[in-house]
């Protein structure tokens, strides 16, 4: 477990230290300002609420896990992956006494921390913008139900995560695996509008899955159901690259 | 070691493909309350088309303001297929015309109108027997099925939201409430921006509403009978908003959906003994553009030619049509006009000719087509309705006469 650990500290260190990163974080709280911009606009413009002071989590939210929230969670592990294997860095991390799936899962684990920190980042935000600048709508419920879907969103990002790294195992060069994962994306995007009695079944139309959250009567089954296809296919995706990567030479 | 290591990675991912397998497969296999609310529909709505010999449906809507009413509709429709005989009664009240209703009955042959403000029947017989279905389903239209597609894209994520009780007796139950936080923004912003546009102060009976509009709540119920047949739908939404004055509003709109008395009800043809009567005789295809007796266009038409002097129309004479012969395919007949004494410095040339017209070959055009002997092309149009014919020619320049295409009968 201390190995793990070294390996892990070492991994978010490497994340931290790049500016992507902070980029990410930066981009997410420009979505914020924006967002609100946007709904100051809209109130003023044409008389309409646009969202309270608890809608305005929720609509940035929205707007966040489908766009900039995939893209750097793509950037990321895509670093981490490719990244040092074209700069030959992945042989000095493979040097240290750590086996290959303690290093597979030190560094998906520092992707989960990073895409954790910003969902928390803009939760946090995202509440205080709403609350300071937008009528109070707030009840204990709905602040409740807020909470849960910032962080149930989390899952949906790790399954999306695992299959980013599966790609970056696949092909050589970073830039085509950012590519390949953008169109799948936006393939699958369409196909869960064309086909939507299959949507649960694309990792994209998970990515929205926290609406579930929101349903007043608790669709239990359905979350059980959507969960337990992510965890199915987030257990293909892990088992995958990690074999991949355990095969890789350097 | 190595072997353990093979046999752990493949057992994990078998074990995560069936996972996904099967619960995708139950996954596809339950259909969501949205999924079985849209079937309910189709179902009924085909049932009301092809099988039920008859049937109500009862529509009312209401409208609340802080608990006011500020207008209610009611609309009672009886169909019998059979007969392909409709009975409808709508009834209403709001604050600025209050109460009003008014019945409709409409079978192949006849049509029946009267309402409250004006107690005569208005009866019109068609000369050919309609051919309109009764009640036509919706989901059988030409688009219906992309604007199915768009409605599922829409409603997206929101599909979940409706819950299912099942009843012993196989009936269904279907509900679904969305407050604020759970409609999405956008949806919430465009509908709100559509009520906006209601509530814009031009109607007097209805609060202007200028700031804060917003989509409160969207509440709705329906029950399904054993056999699929929606029997009932109540749909509610709150609108919010602030009036000029800092007032808050609470916009109240229920709507209520039933379909009752299948295959037990009657449509009556209203008793018109008695009653006043005013009767009225339409051809029942409305594409066909045939003028029915067109003999009574025979005869004289005219109107008069003006003109603008000292600020002020003057009549300097008129112009006339004479029709001598009229069908549905051809009419002759001739273009003149009368200049009054003293005023025939205004005659132009060419505008005394025979008319020896053709019905244009487009269809559903009803005009008639001619050529003078000068070559000036034109056409005239019958209005049956109005009793008058239109002349529309390419007339040479008419100088500072005022030229005035409709003409009235001669009947004096």
């Amino acid at each position: 477990m201390a190995v793990f650990q070294a390996a892990l500290v070492n991994e978010i260190e490497k994340l931290y230290k790049k500016k992507k990163a902070l980029v990410a974080v930066l981009l997410s709280l420009a979505v914020i300002v924006l967002g609100q911009l946007v709904i100051v606009g809209v109130r003023s413009g044409f008389g309409l609420r646009g969202a309270g002071s608890l809608e305005f989590p929720m609509l940035v939210l929205s707007v966040v896990v489908n766009t900039v929230l995939p893209l750097f969670t793509a950037l990321v592990a895509i670093d981490s992956f490719s990244g040092e294997f074209s700069h030959n860095s992945m042989r000095i991390t493979l040097t240290r006494p750590v086996s290959r799936f303690k290093i597979y899962t030190a560094k998906i684990t520092a992707i989960v921390i990073f895409i954790l920190a910003t969902l928390l980042l803009l939760l946090v935000f995202s509440m205080l913008v709403g609350f300071i600048f937008n009528t109070n709508s707030a009840t204990l419920d709905s602040i409740v139900r807020t909470l849960f879907s910032y962080i149930v969103s989390l899952f949906p990002m790790i399954v999306l995560a695992l299959g980013i790294v599966l790609l970056a195992n696949l092909f050589k060069s970073g830039i085509s695996v950012f590519f390949v994962s953008i169109l799948i994306f936006i393939v699958l995007k369409v196909l869960g509008v064309v086909f939507s009695q299959y949507s649960s079944l694309f990792m994209t139309t998970q990515l929205d899955w926290y609406n579930l959250f929101l349903v007043n009567s608790f669709p239990l089954g359905k979350i059980v159901r959507q969960f337990l296809i992510m965890l199915g296919s987030g257990i293909m995706l892990f088992t995958a690259g990690l074999y991949l990567f355990d095969k890789k030479e350097f | 070691m190595k072997v353990k290591k093979k046999t752990a990675m493949l057992v994990s991912f078998t074990l995560g493909t069936l996972l996904l397998a099967t619960t995708a497969l139950a996954d596809i296999a339950t259909k969501s309350g949205y999924d079985q609310l849209k079937d309910a529909l189709k179902v009924t709505a085909e049932q009301s088309s092809e099988k039920f010999d008859s049937f109500t449906m009862d529509l009312s809507i209401a409208m609340k303001d802080n608990g006011k009413t500020l207008m209610t509709e009611n609309e009672i429709r009886k169909y019998n297929r059979s007969m392909s005989a409709t009975e409808s009664l709508s009834s209403g009240e709001d604050l600025t015309r209050g109460k009003h209703n008014s019945q409709v009955y409409l079978d192949k042959t006849t049509m029946i109108r009267v309402s409250d403000s004006d107690p005569t029947y208005y009866v019109t017989e068609f000369t050919k027997e309609r051919k309109e279905e009764t009640f036509s389903n919706p989901f059988k239209e030409n688009r219906a099925e992309d604007i199915e597609k768009i409605a599922d894209a829409v409603v997206g994520s929101l599909k979940d939201h409706v819950v299912v009780t099942e009843n012993p007796d196989g009936s269904k139950g279907l509900a679904g409430s969305l407050t604020e936080v759970q409609i999405p923004s956008l949806v919430n912003a465009v509908a709100s921006f559509q009520m906006k546009q209601e509530f814009d102060g031009r109607q007097d009976n209805l609060p202007h509403l200028t700031k804060d509009v917003f989509v409160k709540e969207v509440k709705g119920t329906a029950k399904v009978n054993k056999d699929g047949v929606l029997e009932s739908i109540l749909g509610t939404a709150q609108l919010s908003g602030i009036d000029d004055q800092g007032t808050v509003h609470e916009v109240t709109i229920e709507v209520l959906g039933k379909l009752s008395g299948i295959n037990s009800t009657t449509v009556t043809k209203p008793d018109l003994s008695g009653k006043t009567v005013i009767k009225n005789i339409a051809n029942s295809d409305n594409s066909s553009s045939e003028i029915t007796s067109p003999e009574k266009f025979v005869g004289k038409f005219k109107n008069d030619i003006l003109i603008e002097k000292n600020n002020k129309f003057v009549k300097v004479g008129e112009r006339f049509i004479e029709i001598s012969q009229i069908d549905n395919e051809t009419v002759t007949g001739r273009y003149y006009e009368v200049f009054k004494p003293g005023y025939e410095e205004y005659t132009t040339p060419n505008r005394d000719f025979a008319i020896n017209a053709k019905r244009a070959n487009e269809k559903n055009s009803s005009d008639y087509e001619y050529t003078t002997s000068s070559g000036i092309k034109g056409n005239l149009f019958f209005d049956q309705y109005a009793g008058k014919i239109f002349l529309n020619g390419r007339t040479p320049s008419l100088g500072s006469l005022i030229f005035d295409s409709t003409f009235n009968p001669d009947v004096e």
